[in-house]
């Protein structure tokens, strides 16, 4: 069964049309990924799926209802955890603060679970938001999503700027988090390790899907990905 | 130079700051969390003091302190449903527009309804007292005004410090997007967030009716220098805000024992050089609270 189902997006901004028909499946308690380089709309994409910049065409479909015209904190409430890019921590806010913002709704997460799986930030729960490391705001966006006890969750770019080592840690976390019987919805850049961890890939261009299978079978065709993850941000073409 | 006309001077004008904080600090929170310059502000201001008037007989002056501002925080919720809400996201042109229509029919509507001669409103006897006769201008009921100002603004912070609601009203203040994105109806958010600072307009309004006297003119005459509390204090900080109106308030009152015809220009002044010295407001730049 299907957690989210994306059918045909047309998205916009103004009069720039950046989605062309973006159709997508995440499928129950695995982790999909997309791909894409620098400006190929996988943000965009998020961003129709939650309703932040709903889309003029399509239809989208979390957990069997169609949310395609839902306010964003409707989606959200439904179980759909989102982690933007950016993390979009609140400066202002202490760490502590910063987790209580999120609706809780009923479920295992609470903030001092959080604080368990990341006790990084159980150190600085007093600090404000501007004053963590980036991978400190990863792991605190992360974990303010996760209080909302979510069934979906959504990632844009969780390693974009951190440690390689941050990153492995980040990469345990999303994959744990689908072990637990969270379904996943990744947007990364790195290509390796993110098929590493993925059950489903999907690669973006332009505004489009152009290639769609499993992840495994993306990972062995060695070329492709030495293409994908070695490729510069002007000039990134999927080889055929 | 007589201290006790410095020391009545200064009185009046701490008490004439804390209505300018009690409005400006409504005024920001709308403005803040939802991109609203409300020019209506002083409307629901004398609306307040009208309907604690009206309510007084029936009800008692007590009981009207609160039943009066939460009211008029009805009346903004209806507003702000009806109305207010369909511009959020917009030019900030359009709410502007609105609410300075809304202004002009609320003074209107005062005036048709109470009439346009203004209308005593008497606090209880005891509390018009003065304190003694060489302070004759500290009345019981200033000292009074002065502590409900006081204890509002103390739960306003407290509220917005401590309460999960609070909380996302300091979040929603710089990203409302993301406080959506996390399940927070920020639809109601704002609302409440309205009504929060409609309450502490209408509050305003039956302390002022005590004090002075009610006109329908009475909440614009405030609005213009709680504005200029904003900007003094910093755009964004509700700390800020508070000293804003406390300082222009003061400044005002001091002014007019020397320079009796400059006391209102003085505020603009103060507004200027603060501008020169510190472009975003004495504590602007992330303030502490929000
Ligand atoms: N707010 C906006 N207004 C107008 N155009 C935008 C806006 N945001 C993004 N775009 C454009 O839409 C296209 C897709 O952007 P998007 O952010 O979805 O890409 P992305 O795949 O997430 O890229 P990145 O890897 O850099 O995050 C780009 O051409 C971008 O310039
Ligand atoms: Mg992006």
């Amino acid at each position: 069964m299907s957690t989210l189902v994306a059918d045909g997006l047309h998205t916009y901004y103004g009069k720039s049309h950046i989605l062309h028909g973006v159709s997508l499946e995440v499928a129950e308690g695995k982790i999909t990924t997309l791909l894409g380089r620098n400006g190929a709309g996988k943000t965009t994409t998020l961003r129709s799926l939650v309703g932040l910049t709903p889309s003029r065409e399509g239809k989208v479909t979390i957990f069997g209802r169609d949310t395609t015209r839902w306010p964003t904190f409707r989606v959200a409430a439904l179980g759909v955890g989102y982690v933007p890019e950016g993390r979009k921590i609140f400066p202002n806010l202490t760490v502590d603060d910063n987790l209580k913002v999120p609706l809780q709704r009923p479920g295992p997460w609470t903030a001092a679970r959080v604080y368990e799986l990341f006790p990084r930030l159980a150190e600085r729960k007093e600090n404000r938001g501007r004053q963590l490391s980036g991978g400190e705001q990863e792991m605190l966006s992360i974990g303010r999503a996760l209080l909302l006890n979510p069934k979906l969750l959504i990632l844009d770019e969780p390693s974009q700027g951190l440690a390689p080592l941050i990153v492995r840690e980040v990469f345990r976390v999303v994959a744990r988090m689908r072990d637990e019987g969270i379904s996943v919805l990744l947007v990364e850049q790195n290509v390796r390790m993110s098929l590493e961890i993925s059950d489903q890939v999907y690669v973006l261009d332009d505004g489009k899907v152009v290639h769609s299978g499993s992840a495994a079978e993306l990972a062995a065709d060695e070329e492709r990905v030495r293409a994908m993850a070695g490729a510069s941000a002007e000039e990134w073409t999927l080889p055929e | 130079m007589d201290t006790q006309l410095i020391l009545f001077n200064g009185f009046n004008g701490l008490i004439v700051g804390a209505f300018y904080v009690l409005m400006a600090l409504g005024l920001s929170l709308i403005l803040n969390l939802s991109g609203v310059i409300n020019f209506a502000h002083g409307g629901f201001l004398a609306v307040g003091g009208y309907l604690a008037y009206t309510l007084t007989p029936y009800i008692g002056f007590w009981p009207s302190l609160l039943v009066a501002p939460t009211l008029t925080a009805i009346l903004g919720v209806v507003i702000e449903r009806t109305m207010v809400r369909r511009l959020y996201g917009r030019d900030p042109l359009y709410s502007l527009l609105l609410t300075f229509g809304l202004a002009f029919i609320f003074e209107d509507m005062t005036r048709a309804i109470w009439g346009a001669q203004g209308v005593p409103f008497a606090p209880p006897e005891y509390l018009s007292q003065p304190i003694s006769l060489d302070l004759f201008f500290v009345t019981y009921y200033r000292l009074f005004m002065m502590a409900v100002v006081f204890i509002a603004v103390l739960a306003l912070f407290m509220f917005l410090r401590y309460t999960r609601i609070g909380v996302r009203i300091r979040a929603g203040t710089l990203d409302l997007e993301t406080v959506s994105a996390l399940g927070v109806n920020v639809r109601a958010l704002r609302t409440l967030n309205f009504a929060v600072g409609i309450f502490l307009a209408g509050l305003a309004g039956v302390l002022a009716g005590g004090n002075l006297s009610l006109e329908p003119t009475m909440g614009a005459n405030v609005l213009m220098p709680s504005f200029v509390a904003i900007i003094v204090g910093g755009v964004g900080s509700l700390p800020g805000t508070l000293v804003g109106g406390l300082l222009i308030g003061v400044a005002a009152g001091l002014t007019s024992v020397w320079f009796p015809s400059a006391s209102e220009a003085v505020i603009y002044v103060i507004m200027a050089v603060v501008l020169l010295v510190r472009p975003r407001g004495l504590m602007g730049e992330e303030g502490v609270m929000t």
